[in-house]
């Protein structure tokens, strides 16, 4: 990793550390981009991309190290002020105004002039604009609303706003996210020409072969620190992978269940009996592309079916249609021999409990009570209602019960949900998913933002609930509790498709191809 | 919470004496004296059996609409349009009040029930607008409190205008329709039982009933709801209705107890007053009947501040319920900064 001699970076992190209380997102991280160069940051969810990125366009400050500008130290006060020195950013998630035109959205991120409000520099803002489209080849519908352009188009304009004339270095977070196949392309050449100006390009991606594509220099995070830096050239997509998800040993070493292991004896094929859940070219359409595309699977009664995969790929749908929140575009869902309409209802009647991604808003009702966030799972049974009457002094003792069962930290049934800490919320959340003996359970990063010890019982509240015969559906972008915990399969979402579906005990670069997006192309290894 | 309560108390009482305060030095801004003002308003609302009873007569318009602001809020819903469902309530209720040849025993009831659904029928634009278009309910409630205000206006000289069309009003709706008055020499009339009854209906509906959990349920959290399969549009849409037909009821009840007529500019601002009277009664519906008396206690107090007290502007009265509430929101607001400081230091 020593300096590549030659030119002063443009912009340089160096001995960079950065925590947020107790948790360090980076750890001394060097980073440098210099003229003309496109260099890839390579890493898994939460391996410290956004932060890095953050600190370089002036969002964050570091705790320790400090950030060279030309080869001098910098304190970068806000984005406006990395802005005004050279640094742009590419948001994934575009900050565009879409009933405004596109030219008023290009003066929204301009300064006013001398004069305050009355002195936007709008011809200025409005022929360097057009300056820089016309040497990049574009055609821009200048007065048209941008909502009403496709994607890709509202990208260019998003480039425009972060390129000024005084614009050095230009950040993109995960520019492809949101392209179609025949946009992707034509950004790569618009990169390739803005470096061959000069400026410094940081592209920020999980992609393996857009990375190796494009970019000139690859640096690799992982838990927040620089795992790998090597030139494009010299490297290739199986070495990458097992940078980003480290080597076989880590994961291992979290598996101590033995009964797990041992129940993993059925590897990548499908356990005896019939499915619990059936789902056949599950799709869901989207705006550039289909945001689920084809997804077949089965799952028993006593697996744990994993679904690994880079944030954005898709879980989010895939979640919402097995908890019936969402009707797919195509496809069919069962539940035993049931088909439950497209509603949370129905589905939760046909056996199917979620945790959901989102425990606040999707979990709790946070203003209410323990026993009535318990009730919400069975509000509509036959046992806590008699005609239009809830039985809360019923739904109160079985809280209580449910309390003692799952451990949950409180001053009492009438607690109200906000009062209990983050693990304890998510006990909340399971022990309602988990008490009426589900078939089918839908979880959902289940341990995002929890504690080790929170961990650790969500773990065994799920190993619980196979043990006893739910077939469980784990979707998580934790590829470490996807491999400890799936039973026989693990499943990895790209782009809305399984890009394959794998043993949970396959070696993990295989697995970091496979979120990359590489199809697998080795031969053999689907036989492990 | 009995506990809580009463360490409370000095917080409520500090923010109330500042309130006070601040009153009476506007009262002696406007050059007449606090002290007799203060009596003034007791009188009109202690002071007799009479003034009692028309604190009564005051309070059963603002227990209703309240209940109504109340439960639309519970569910998250920001239905400010009491005022205007109160109203077209009046219009309906007048409409089946002055019918000839109504059998008798059913003539109130009926009145009753049209003046409920007319308020309902009124906020349910308002539902409607919301759950299928997106609207938001803060505005169209408030836009058709106009509306309700202009029909009225067209009514009382147009369709419900009284037979010798002198006066902008309509004729006395029948004797078998109105409520009957429970003492002599009072307006107080058995409206304000039926109002009080309503109260510990909704509490009971809120608190005991699946309907009135699944009203909760999406007013406290809208996504979880609806994750546990509660219909939230169908709440959302049957929550307006409820709301609508209370307020809609307290402007029959106002009819068929009180005016027995309809005429222009027929409310006092009830509506508006009852989202105070919900607020002040933190949204709960046995709140509400206290919080209703309070005001209607201000209300019937300050009219005989103002025949009593010469020279006295008529708004001092409306400033005096600002400054009430503006006491009650500072308490709340301090109440709540303390809690979070309390369990942010237990965290």
């Amino acid at each position: 990793m020593a300096e590549q001699g030659g030119t002063i970076p443009l912009i340089a992190a160096r001995g960079i550390t950065r925590r947020f209380g107790a948790f360090t997102a980076l750890e001394r991280v060097d980073f440098a981009v210099r003229p003309g160069e496109i260099h890839a940051l390579l890493g898994e969810n939460g391996a410290g991309k956004s932060t890095l990125m953050n600190l370089l366009s002036g969002l964050l400050r570091p705790s320790e190290g400090e950030i060279l500008l030309n080869g001098d130290p910098v304190r970068f006060r806000s984005p406006a002020d990395a802005e005004r020195q050279g640094i742009g950013m590419v948001h994934q998630h575009f900050l565009l105004v879409p009933p405004l035109s596109v030219s008023e959205n290009l003066l929204l991120g301009t300064a006013p002039g001398m004069g305050g409000l009355l002195s936007y520099p709008i011809r200025r803002v409005l022929d360097e604009a057009r300056s820089l489209a016309d040497r990049l080849g574009w055609r821009i519908p200048w007065n048209a609303p941008v909502g009403s352009l496709p994607v890709g188009t509202q990208q260019r304009i998003e480039i425009l706003k972060a390129l000024r004339g005084v614009t050095r270095v230009l950040i993109f977070d995960e520019p492809t996210a949101v392209l179609t196949p025949t946009e992707t392309p034509e950004l790569f050449d618009t990169l390739r020409r803005l470096a061959g100006e000069g400026r410094g390009i940081v592209f920020i991606s999980h992609k393996l072969d857009e990375v190796l594509a494009l970019s000139e220099t690859i640096t690799v995070l992982r838990r927040g620190r620089v795992v790998a830096r090597t030139r494009a050239a010299e490297t290739d997509a199986r070495s990458l992978a097992e940078a980003m998800v480290g080597p076989d040993r880590e994961a291992s070493s979290l598996i101590q269940d033995g009964a797990v292991s041992a129940s993993r004896a059925g590897q990548a094929t499908v356990p005896a009996g019939g499915a619990a859940l059936f789902v056949e070219n599950l799709a869901v359409a989207g705006q550039a592309r289909p945001l689920l595309n084809g997804l077949s699977f089965a799952v028993s009664p006593g697996e744990i079916f994993g679904i690994a995969g880079v944030d954005g790929n898709g879980q989010g749908e895939l979640a919402d249609c097995l908890a019936g929140l969402i009707r797919p575009s195509s496809g069919t869902l069962r539940i035993g021999n049931d088909q439950p309409a497209a509603s949370p209802g129905a589905f939760r009647r046909a056996g199917v409990a979620v945790i959901p991604a989102d425990r606040q808003t999707r979990g709790l009702a946070l203003p209410l009570s323990l026993t009535e966030n318990l009730a919400l799972g069975v509000y509509d049974s036959p046992v806590y209602r008699r005609g239009p009457l809830l039985l809360w002094p019923a739904l109160r003792r079985r809280t209580e019960d449910l309390i003692r069962q799952y451990d949950i930290r409180a001053t009492g049934a009438g607690a109200l949900a906000r009062s209990l800490s983050g693990g304890n919320q998510q006990k909340v959340v399971i022990a309602r998913a988990l008490a009426e003996n589900p078939r089918v359970v839908v979880a959902v990063n289940p341990t995002r933002g929890l504690d080790v010890g929170a961990i650790a019982y969500v773990h065994a509240a799920l190993r619980g609930a196979q043990a006893s015969g739910a077939a469980i559906v784990l979707i998580s972008t934790e590829l470490e509790e996807v491999l400890s915990l799936a039973t026989h399969r693990v499943a990895v979402l790209y782009e809305g498709a399984f890009s394959g579906i794998v043993s949970p005990d396959s070696p993990r670069d295989e697995i970091g191809l496979l979120m990359g997006g590489k199809t697998r192309e080795v031969p053999g290894a689907a036989a492990r | 919470m009995k506990q809580r309560l009463l360490r409370d108390l000095p917080l409520l009482l500090l923010t109330f004496s500042l309130g006070a305060a601040a009153l009476a030095l506007i009262i002696r801004l406007v050059g007449a004296s606090p002290v007799a003002v203060s009596k003034a308003l007791w009188d009109g609302a202690f002071g007799s059996r009479y003034s009692l009873s028309e604190t009564l007569v005051q309070t059963a318009p603002l227990l209703l609409t309240g209940l109504g602001v109340a439960v639309a809020f519970r569910c998250g819903l920001f239905n400010i349009g009491a005022e205007g469902q109160f109203l077209v309530g009046a219009m309906a209720a007048t409409g089946v009040g002055i019918l000839k040849n109504v059998p008798a025993v059913i003539h109130l009831p009926l009145l009753l029930l049209a003046g409920a659904a007319a308020g309902a029928l009124w906020s349910g634009i308002a539902g409607l607008l919301k759950v299928y278009r997106g609207v938001q309910e803060v505005l169209s409630t408030l836009l058709l409190n106009f509306v309700a205000l202009q029909m009225l206006s067209w009514m009382v000289r147009g369709p419900l205008q009284e037979a010798q069309k002198g006066f902008p009003q309509s004729d006395l709706i029948a004797v078998p329709a109105r409520f009957v008055l429970l003492a002599p020499g009072t307006r107080l009339h058995a409206g304000v039982l039926l109002a009080l009854f309503c109260a510990a209906l909704i509490w009971f509906f809120l608190r005991w009933t699946a309907g009135g959990f699944a009203l909760r349920a999406v007013g406290s959290g809208e996504g979880a709801a609806e994750a546990a399969g509660i219909p939230v549009r169908r709440t959302v849409l049957a929550t307006f209705l409820l709301s609508g037909a209370l307020s809609g009821l307290a402007g029959a009840i106002q009819i068929s107890g009180v005016t027995y007529l309809l005429s222009d500019g027929y409310s006092p601002g009830y509506g508006y007053t009852a989202i105070a009277v919900a607020l002040l009664a933190n949204l709960s519906p046995l709140a509400v009947v206290p919080s209703a008396l309070f005001f209607g206690a201000l209300t019937a107090g300050s009219n005989v501040v103002q025949q009593r007290i010469v020279g006295i502007p008529s708004v001092v009265v409306q400033v005096l319920q600002a400054v009430v509430l503006l006491a009650f929101l500072a308490y709340a607001w301090a109440r709540e900064r303390r809690q979070r400081r309390e369990e942010g230091g237990v965290a």
